[in-house]
């Protein structure tokens, strides 16, 4: 059946028509029942199926009322026959006891006798009156009957006449010669209307057994036809339905997790088709505000990195200058300049931290940075971390020890990227520590190294322990009020962290110092993808 | 005769820096501005060493060191790459490029003494 030659189609103008060819060819569609319910909309869909069940119901209840019609027919024309048999008997009967009625005034002829006999007329005639009531089919039979009848009456009247005129012997001739033959055709003539009564009957009661069979065969074949009708209904309407819900359901599911590029393909034209084009038509909108988000982010991107080298250029000629005055290079400086040079190397570095931070975050969130991954020494990795903070923990007297067990195999990640996340964690641990030691520590756990930093500082309330890998959280306390920063040092952290698809975690208590660990792959293949 | 280093780099300031850790060292120094005047500068003043800076108008620093390196006369100079910052990414397209070094922006003065001076000596 082709669907787009029907102009009927409830939803013909929506941009259906492709959708509904390309599945009309039976591929997805076997059943071709669901594929004529796909056009109508949902309630006609509801509403033809009630209709149709109703109908059958409809049906098989009239077809119970006619056959309960015709078996009623049927027992009435037994009643009837059964009539018309007690009524042919009544004359028979009739008949015998004319016989001996006549018999009786012939034995004894007084007026009682004959009176009897005459009488015996009267009830005659009517017995036969009923015959014809009710045999009313039996014309020629019964107009027979009625003509033995006459003569049967008339003998009979001739006899009774015979015996008062006392002609007895006349009487008794009379009743042998003619009475009797006229008697035994009336019983023959009766039996045969008998007969064809009890025929009659039989073959009703035939038929009555017959129309009971057959309706109920009837009955059945439409009761079966309509469970069956109504399966099939059900199951094209409910597939026409759950089809296209699954299909949509799988395709917000795609939409769910960023495919906006696919298209949701249902063959209904009905109320179902209409929302999986909504939903098409909402997921091109979608498409299209990714993608102006993802061209802001790349601008934003774009625009942090080129501001932050714009920042860097003149700050790295105030620190080449400071650096070349403290070196002695432009002569030795006063002992006072000396110390105000040394505030700008400070501050210009801090500046630059912060711009690099802000840099880095920016690029990691924007997933513009890729790891390069590379085999490394973990001993090496430690080492050069311990190189390059060794003088800021020296300036304030901390001791500073690594524990590395000798003879890690070689690692594989991004050396430079888990280096400066090292360097951060080991940064702030000397940062906010003023007495005791920084502890940095590897451990092999079984496919993953454990990097930790413990320190004996101020520690970290638990309440506030969930909040400090968050970028720009810093514990408002007047510790860290004291320590400055922008708070982005733990947030790189935990971001190259998990591009190496490990996790950081913190344990500490209220003065009692703090350990920060991170745990990474040994030998990472591939970049973690972003959860 | 004192080393001659080359120094590729479009900032006036950085310039200054440079000139002025250099001379004091007893290096002399010759400038150029972008990667067209480096790759003249490299064959016309025969450098001892060659300084290069990544962001250059023209022909940027991977470029400039990639055509240098790829003239068999001029590949023995040693190129010292000043990449703009350690987590952007230039040093493995530095390297990429063929430098013999790098050193990240911003350099310590003492610490790019040491680097040159591991080439020159």
């Amino acid at each position: 059946m082709n669907l787009e030659a029907d102009s009927t189609s409830f939803l013909a103008q929506r941009p259906l028509a492709a959708i509904s060819r390309a599945n009309g060819d039976g591929a997805s569609v076997k059943d071709g029942l669901v594929r004529v319910v796909l056009r109508p909309s949902l309630r006609t869909k509801l509403l033809a199926a009630f209709l149709v069940i109703e109908m059958l119901l409809v049906s098989v209840g009239v077809i119970g009322l006619l056959s309960l019609r015709e078996a009623g027919q049927q027992t009435n024309q037994v009643v009837a026959l059964q009539q018309k048999i007690e009524a042919y008997r009544q004359v028979q009967h009739d008949t015998l006891r004319q016989l001996y009625g006549v018999s009786a005034a012939l034995a004894l002829p007084n007026e009682t006798t004959l009176a009897g006999a005459l009488r015996q007329i009267n009830q005659f005639g009517y017995d036969l009156d009923r015959v014809s009531f009710v045999a009313k089919d039996e014309v020629a039979l019964l107009n027979q009957v009625r003509e033995e009848y006459a003569r049967f009456i008339a003998v009979v009247s001739h006899i009774v006449d015979l015996i008062r005129n006392g002609r007895a012997a006349e009487a008794k001739q009379s009743e042998l010669a003619e009475l009797g033959p006229l008697a035994d055709k009336l019983e023959r003539l009766t039996n045969q209307l008998v007969n064809r009564a009890e025929a009659d009957m039989v073959a009703g009661i035939d038929a009555s057994r017959q129309t009971y069979a057959r309706s109920q065969i009837l009955v059945g074949a439409v009761a079966l036809a309509g469970f069956v009708l109504t399966l099939v209904l059900g199951h094209a309407i409910s597939r026409s339905v759950i089809d296209p819900v699954r299909i949509i359901h799988n395709g917000l599911n795609r939409i769910a997790a960023g495919d906006f590029a696919q298209r949701i393909e249902v063959p209904n034209r009905d109320e179902l088709g209409e929302l999986a084009a909504h939903v098409n038509s909402a997921c091109d909108e979608l498409q299209q505000l990714y993608q102006s988000l993802e061209e802001a982010s790349r601008h934003k991107s774009q625009f942090l990195a080129n501001m932050s080298h714009e920042l860097r250029t003149p700050l790295n000629a105030v620190l080449g200058f400071s650096e070349l005055m403290l070196d002695g290079i432009y002569g030795d400086p006063p002992e006072k300049m000396r110390s105000a040079v040394e505030r700008i190397q400070r501050n210009g570095r801090h500046l630059l931290g912060l711009i690099n931070d802000v840099l880095d975050l920016s690029k990691i969130e924007a997933g513009q940075l890729r790891l390069s991954l590379a085999d490394y020494s973990v001993e090496e990795l430690v080492s050069g971390v311990y190189t390059s903070v060794e003088s800021l923990a020296a300036e304030k007297s901390l001791g500073l020890r690594i524990a590395v067990p000798p003879g890690l195999p070689p690692a594989r990640g991004d050396e430079r990227r888990l280096a400066q996340a090292l360097f951060n964690l080991v940064g702030n641990a000397i940062k906010f520590t003023d007495a005791g030691e920084v502890r940095i520590g590897v451990e092999a756990k079984g496919d993953s190294y454990k990097f930790s930093v413990q320190d004996t500082g101020p520690g970290i309330d638990e309440a506030d322990q969930a909040k400090i890998f968050q970028e720009f959280q810093q514990l408002d306390n007047s510790i860290t009020k004291t320590k400055g920063g922008a708070g982005l040092g733990l947030a790189i952290v935990k971001r190259i962290v998990e591009m190496h698809g490990g996790r950081i975690w913190i344990e500490s208590r209220l003065g009692h110092g703090a350990t920060f660990s991170f745990l990474v792959p040994a030998r990472l293949e591939q970049q973690a993808t972003r959860t | 005769m004192s080393k001659r280093v080359l120094v590729v780099e479009d900032q006036e300031d950085n310039r200054q820096i440079l000139r002025d850790l250099l001379a004091n060292v007893g290096y002399e120094m010759i400038e150029a501005k972008d990667g067209q005047e480096a790759l003249i500068a490299a064959r016309t003043q025969s450098p001892d060493l060659i300084l290069m800076d990544i962001q250059l108008p023209i022909l940027d620093g991977y470029e400039a060191t990639r055509r240098i390196k790829a003239q068999s006369d001029l590949r023995h100079i040693p190129i010292i790459v000043v990449t703009s910052y350690a987590l952007s990414g230039d040093e493995e397209k530095a390297r990429a490029a063929g430098c013999d070094a790098y050193v990240a922006k911003p350099f310590s003065a003492r610490k790019l003494l040491e680097t040159i001076n591991r080439y020159l000596t």
